[in-house]
């Protein structure tokens, strides 16, 4: 699939994605050992971008399962198509009616029916969901288990089951077993601890904020119509917001919101009067906004006591 | 390197982190797989593939280094204390560098190949001169490869470290006399001193990794889940925090399961059909049938007084921890007197809760612990809130200051409850010493356990949830 770590972050690159070697060796051996990786971090820091990319860059397609509370099996895996059931008995009544003509008892017309029910229950009644289109696809896919641990224990515990065995059962058609082992990654916001069997299971990435150039890095694959000098600039105000406590610490998507809005409205440096005006891209909450606000003003004060330092120095020289 | 890497794994382990052994398979094909030239990418192929909780990451990071530093490293840590030490930038280092290489060259002095590789921080030949020795000594001393000492007596002398004590006199005669400022010369004097110092540390380390002997050593200090609460660093209090958290999560997981899973019941096939026959036997409302589960009933009792002070925390904790697992919860702390916490820990974050409890507020937390008098308190004002269902779990010490043991009150509430649990956190060779109470207190419950490290707790827990 890679033929190397440096492939991994070299593909990776050309859809957009910043990896870092870590990340890129994890992603390398997922795919070489064929096991599912465990993607957790704060929010917004790339973790579900990675399965998408990885789908790009090994050119398979992409099931998204995007869990939350209350998922279960039957909106996991499949459905029988109730409706489409019950429409073909109705078109199909005549013939029903042909099937039990020379019945005379009850018993005998459930028996009849109940050799032709196969019919009703067959994969063209049934609805997959993405786990079983996964399983069942002629195609190897990536299969992004989002969110994990939004979804209750028990369907962890099912998640589980198929993602040792890749096969699934449904009563009617008997056992399903997948032509591919997907490649599966799972990502997780920590909103609660994973059972440590599914944990075994994985290989585990944490993916944590970006450094600086590593962020830099990121705008220009992502946002590369902005101007280096406001990129520098906003990254280094988003690092320092994050080591604020703030009740929603800003992810990469929200330093990629606020540089375009910022380029759109061709504000070139951020001691612009206009910028305060395009804070919500970056902090959602009341209380965040003035701190970073706060945290704004500490930063240009800071950049224009160095630029003076500077000229002063072409002075001198 | 499968050997080490198994080896590697039991370390982890001694250090509380959870490595199982299909999980040691998959780190020796990952390694494989990314090969060892490459120390990120070895590491990134452990980290993935052993450390699976956030949690463990910096326990990991920190054996890692140890257990995997090679030679090039110890001499890059060594190079490093230094220049902390010194208080310099890397650029001022290497200007301070520079400028006495030029002081020993105009002397003429001629210094040996060592000594220049020393003092000009020429790492790679440095390592390469040491691996040359250490592969001779390998093969002209076969048996003293083994032990640690031996093998860096031997390491000294083929390097020559003598002849290369004589220099350093010479070496720091020749800055004395130097013209440079009194600063820059002392600072060019404790380099230099420092640098003849770190070879031999580095000596010291590579021949105890050779050995193995470190990280043996490093083991015994280690082994967190059996050492006493008492006797933890800050950084190791924190781990059990952790921990302890991590354990109520699990709790919470398997008490959640079972709930759901008891939730509705078995079908009840008999009832379906007898309910069925009023819709002319189609099976219209299925029934399940109702197991009644009688819900956990707890009362706790902490002891909060100074003899259990590093302990209260973890206690109190648990007691959060239960409280939060099943509802019908009642928490008091006691010293000399008792008060109720069940709604201050309901009503706060863990962290809020017990400072709380520990601050004074809620009761006097610095008089003498007399648990007597807190057991009498207890019954006099609390006694109507435990039956037949309700488990007593007292967390404490046992030591009562020489006051009245007033275990016929706990004896009195042992009779109406179903049972009474005691932890404690002393080992159990010193009960009944001094003023504990203990032996007599233990004749008045039905589960007495030592709780004073980790695996103990982890024991206390599985217990409660058994019961
Ligand atoms: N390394 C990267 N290289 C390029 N773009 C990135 C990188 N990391 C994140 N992004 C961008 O950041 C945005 C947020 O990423 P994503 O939605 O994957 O985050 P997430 O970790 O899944 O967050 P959440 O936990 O909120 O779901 C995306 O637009 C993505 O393109
Ligand atoms: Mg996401």
């Amino acid at each position: 699939m890679f033929a190397s770590i440096e492939d991994v972050i070299t593909r990776f690159a050309t859809h957009g994605y910043i990896a870092s070697r870590r990340l890129a060796t994890v992603v390398y051996l997922a795919t070489g050992m064929k096991k599912p990786v465990l993607v957790e971090g704060p929010a917004g820091v790339g973790k579900t971008e990675l399965a998408k990319v990885l789908a790009l860059a090994v050119e398979l397609p992409l099931v998204r399962l995007q869990c939350y509370e209350g998922l279960d099996e039957g909106k996991a895996l499949y459905e029988w198509e109730y409706a489409k059931q019950l429409l073909y008995t109705q078109i199909l009544k005549d013939k029903i009616g042909d099937v039990l003509r020379d019945t005379s008892t009850l018993a005998g017309a459930v028996e009849r029916i109940a050799r032709e029910d196969a019919v009703f229950f067959s994969e063209r009644f049934i609805l997959p969901r993405p786990l079983l289109k996964a399983i069942s696809s002629d195609r190897p896919t990536v299969l992004l288990v989002d969110e994990i641990d939004k979804a209750d224990q028990e369907f962890e515990a099912f998640l589980l089951e198929v993602l040792s065995d890749f096969q699934v059962t449904v009563p009617e058609l008997g056992t399903l077993k997948a032509n591919h082992i997907p490649l599966v990654v799972l990502t997780s916001n920590n909103a609660r601890e994973l059972s440590d069997a599914l944990k075994r299971r994985c290989l585990h990435l944490y993916v944590d904020f970006p450094d600086r150039d590593q962020e830099l890095a990121i705008i220009g694959a992502k946002a590369p119509e902005a101007r280096r000098e406001l990129a520098e600039e906003v990254v280094s105000v988003v690092q320092s917001l994050r080591k604020l406590d703030l009740k929603k610490t800003p992810g990469i998507s929200e330093t990629l919101d606020w540089i375009k809005a910022l380029t759109l409205l061709n504000i070139e440096s951020l001691d612009h009067e206009l910028v305060s005006e395009t804070f919500d891209a970056i902090v959602k909450y009341e209380g965040d906004v003035r701190r970073a606000q706060e945290q704004l003003k500490e930063y240009l004060r800071g950049a224009r006591a160095r630029r003076g330092q500077g000229s002063d120095r072409d002075l001198l020289n | 390197m499968d050997q080490k890497l198994i080896e590697f794994a039991g370390l982890l382990r001694e250090n509380g982190i959870r490595v199982s052994l299909a999980e040691t398979l998959d780190a020796v094909e990952a390694c494989q797989r990314v090969g060892l030239g490459d120390r990120e990418s070895v590491y990134a192929a452990l980290r993935c593939t052993m450390v699976k909780r956030a949690s463990d990451a910096e326990a990991f990071d920190r054996l890692f280094a140890f257990f995997f530093s090679g030679l090039g490293e110890i001499i890059k840590q060594a190079g490093q204390a230094v220049q902390r030490e010194l208080e310099l930038s890397e650029r001022e280092l290497q200007e301070l560098i520079d400028r006495l290489a030029k002081l020993l060259a105009e002397r003429g002095d001629e210094l040996s190949a060592l000594a220049r590789e020393l003092l000009s921080e020429d790492s790679a030949r440095l390592e390469e001169r040491i691996r040359e020795a250490a592969k001779q000594i390998r093969r002209l001393f076969p048996g003293e490869a083994d032990g640690a000492y031996r093998f860096r007596l031997r390491l000294a002398e083929a390097i020559d470290l003598r002849a290369l004590e004589r220099e350093r006199a010479k070496i720091l005669q020749a800055v004395d006399e130097s013209r440079h400022d009194p600063l820059t010369r002392a600072r060019m004097a404790h380099y230099v001193e420092r640098r003849f110092n770190a070879l031999e540390d580095i000596l010291r380390r590579f021949a105890a990794g050779e050995t193995g002997e470190e990280a043996r050593r490093e083991r015994n200090v280690q082994g967190l889940s059996e050492k006493s609460f008492h006797y933890m660093t800050e950084e190791e209090l924190d781990r059990i925090r952790e921990a302890v958290t991590r354990l109520a999560q699990r709790l919470k997981n398997a008490a959640s399961l079972r709930r759901h899973n008891s939730r509705r019941g078995r079908f009840d096939a008999k009832k379906t059909l007898r309910r069925s026959l009023r819709w002319g036997g189609v099976p219209f409302d299925l029934r399940f049938d109702k197991r009644k589960k009688d819900k956990p009933q707890i009362v706790v009792l902490c002891d909060v007084s100074d003899s259990v002070r590093s302990v209260a925390r973890f206690m109190l904790q648990l007691v959060y921890s239960l409280q939060d697992l099943y509802w019908r919860v009642r928490s008091f702390i006691f010293v000399a007197d008792l008060a109720e916490v069940t709604h201050n820990f309901r009503a706060n974050d863990v962290g809020r809760a017990i400072d709380l409890a520990l601050n004074g507020s809620v009761l006097n937390v610095y008089a003498h612990s007399n648990f007597g008098r807190a057991f009498r308190i207890f019954v006099e004002n609390y006694a109507g809130i435990v039956n037949k269902k309700t488990t007593v779990v007292v967390l404490g010490d046992g030591r009562n200051n020489y006051n009245l043991p007033g275990d016929q009150f706990l004896g009195e509430i042992r009779r109406r409850a179903k049972q009474v649990f005691w932890f404690n956190p002393e080992g159990r060779a010193t009960w009944g010493f001094g003023d504990s109470e203990m032996e007599r207190y233990a004749l008045q419950c039905d589960v007495v356990e030592e709780c004073r490290n980790l695996n103990q707790l982890y024991r206390v827990v599985d217990r409660l949830v058994a019961r």
